[in-house]
């Protein structure tokens, strides 16, 4: 596999992995196979600024599915642009959130900043880094990606 | 950089979170409302009666003349309030109000001036040092808070209704705790769905050390023999006398129109330990006469014989509104014969605009988001009750269904298959 479709390959990964139907949790072996054993996922919120290590994710997210703030969580790309150089990768990734992947709309949009390295066979997920559109940050997919937006 | 190794979400976090959604709930006025006029079954809101889909009063008993003569009448002899600690001395209506709530529930029990401190009280009483407590994550929130009470003790959540998470984990700690408390809604009063009575009380018989203690606030009244609920009807059938391991909280503040909270005890003793150190049966006031009068009228509603027609009547209601929505074709949470009705939603935006929608052709109904359920099941909840009108709850329906409610039915609350729940609405 040529590392462009290496590339597609662990992003698609990377948003399957999180997501999950009802009851379920996110697939945490297939979480340490795309991200990195070093990776940092940093989380933006109104309410402040999480970082976090693959160890400390699952338990803020296992906290939330034990006390019912998700029950399923279903995330979808929408649109992405990718920078490769050597061995490294950068990629702006907009996302929405659904309840169900059928859903016709969604409960929320954001931005997923990725760095990705490159292992020699495939690229893993250094660090995952995201905000999510609010009133006061609107999301603007034409903006974001000026000319240069490719959805699917 | 500084990183998280344990994350545990602070209160201050996470009151900033939910004040976050609420002031968006508020910007686009559909929470934190007043209304004007009320009479049951119409409410005012911005100047307009709307019908009344909104309200816990399921028997319509809150404008009952019996129970609002009895509240008059308290006043008379009482006054306004009653402001000594229940420790020192009670309002002699009491007595009365306890005495006929026993007769409803067939077990010892005790008056609270709340559900929520009803838990409080119990709960640091009943859970004793060697005791582990297993919560449902959809418990009440005044059952999380009352937990939060209980020194030195685990307590695990468990998924929604999940018996075999349960059972599991009664394995494990049955291993090294005395006894195990799981705590449940008998009535979930959101999704409007059941507790799994026939599972729990199969865990009953199995494992001698789990006790149950069920928060039947929704099903008091309109459920049961007398209103005793769902709870104590159900599970009666485990030898509830014999191994005195259920406690059931009642509200006297929803179907039964009153004000306070009572708790249906297995044994006396118990109901004289909670009395004499429950906290908020000791620091807390008492309820206020006028309510101790109209509390005292609705128990003896509860105990004549025609109570269990006006239960029948609001079944009849239930049933008609279930099969209107199916015929309508609007998806439902659950399908529980219950009066807690739930339209799921695949956004708040798109729970909000259909309330809103719904306001503007006359319906009070109200919307549900985090942190009342789950981030990813916002929706609209509608309550049934005896104020409505047949032609209310057609009207109700044709409307959401005109709006073209779009999404598909939510994954459904698993239904188990005991009586309460119709083979297929
Ligand atoms: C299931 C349940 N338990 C407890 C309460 C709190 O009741 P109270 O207002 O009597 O404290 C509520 C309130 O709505 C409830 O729905």
């Amino acid at each position: 596999m040529n590392r462009a479709d290496a590339l597609d390959k662990t992003l698609r990964q990377m948003y399957a992995v999180i997501s999950f139907p009802e009851g379920g949790e996110p697939d945490w072996e297939g979480m340490k196979a795309v991200f990195h054993p070093q990776a940092q996922l940093t989380r933006v919120t109104p309410e402040g600024i999480d970082h976090f290590d693959l160890q400390s994710f699952q338990a803020m997210a296992t906290e939330m599915l034990d006390r019912g703030v998700y029950t399923a969580f279903f995330e979808q790309e929408i649109a992405r642009r990718e920078h490769t150089f050597g061995s490294l990768a950068h990629v702006l990734s907009a996302y929405e959130t659904k309840r169900s992947p059928e859903a016709a709309s969604c409960l929320a949009r954001g931005v997923n900043s990725i760095q990705l390295l490159w292992e020699g066979a495939s690229w893993r997920v250094l660090s995952l880094l995201w905000d999510e559109a609010m009133p006061g940050n609107p999301f603007d997919l034409k903006q974001l990606f000026a000319a240069e937006v490719s959805c699917g | 950089m500084a990183r998280v190794h344990k994350f545990r979400i602070s209160s201050t976090r996470s009151n900033d979170l939910v004040c976050r959604s609420m002031a968006a709930a508020e910007a686009k006025g559909t929470m934190m409302r007043r209304a004007g006029h009320y009479c049951g079954r119409f409410l005012e809101l911005d100047g307009r009666m709307l019908r009344n889909f909104g309200t816990c009063s399921y028997l319509g008993l809150d404008q009952h003349p019996e129970l609002r003569q009895a509240a008059i009448a308290a006043v008379e002899e009482y006054g306004t309030q009653f402001s000594i600690s229940r420790a020192y001395l009670e309002c002699a209506l009491y007595q009365g109000l306890e005495n006929n709530l026993e007769k409803m529930t067939g077990q010892p029990t005790l008056v609270a001036p709340s559900t929520t401190l009803a838990h409080m009280a119990a709960l640091p009483v009943l859970v004793r040092d060697n005791d582990a407590v297993v919560i449902d994550q959809f418990a009440h929130a005044s059952l999380h808070a009352a937990t939060e009470l209980l020194r030195d003790v685990p307590v695990h959540l468990v998924r929604h209704s999940r018996l075999d998470q349960i059972d599991e984990l009664l394995q494990k700690l049955s291993i090294c705790y005395e006894r195990i408390w799981l705590v449940v809604d008998g009535l979930y009063s959101m999704f409007g769905d059941f507790a799994p009575f026939e599972g729990l009380g199969a865990l009953l018989d199995r494992w001698p050390q789990l006790h149950l203690y069920v928060d039947d606030a929704h099903a008091t009244g309109w459920l049961g023999t007398h209103g005793r609920g769902g709870a104590l009807m159900q599970l009666g059938q485990h030898n509830l006398h014999q191994h005195k391991r259920v406690v059931v909280a009642l509200s006297l503040n929803k179907s039964f129109a009153a004000a306070g909270g009572a708790l249906a005890l297995p044994d006396a003793e118990l109901k004289v330990r909670i009395r004499r150190c429950g906290g908020p049966m000791l620091f807390s006031g008492p309820i206020q006469p006028p309510m101790l009068g109209a509390a005292v009228a609705s128990s003896k509603l509860h105990l004549r014989a025609e109570h269990s027609a006006t239960q029948a009547q609001l079944m009849q209601r239930i049933d008609y509104a279930l099969a209107a929505a199916a015929q309508a074709g609007l998806p439902l949470a659950t399908h529980h014969r219950t009066p807690v009705f739930f339209i799921p939603c695949d956004s708040v935006d798109e729970a909000t605009n259909e309330v809103q929608w719904l306001i503007n052709e006359g319906f009070y109904v109200c919307p549900s988001a985090f942190p009342a359920v789950p981030v990813n099941r916002p929706g609209v909840r509608f309550t049934i009750t005896l104020h409505n009108e047949l032609e209310d709850i057609d009207a109700l329906i044709e409307a959401a269904r005109a709006r073209g409610h779009t999404c598909g039915a939510c994954p459904n609350v698993e239904a188990t298959k005991w009586g309460l729940i119709p083979s297929k609405a």
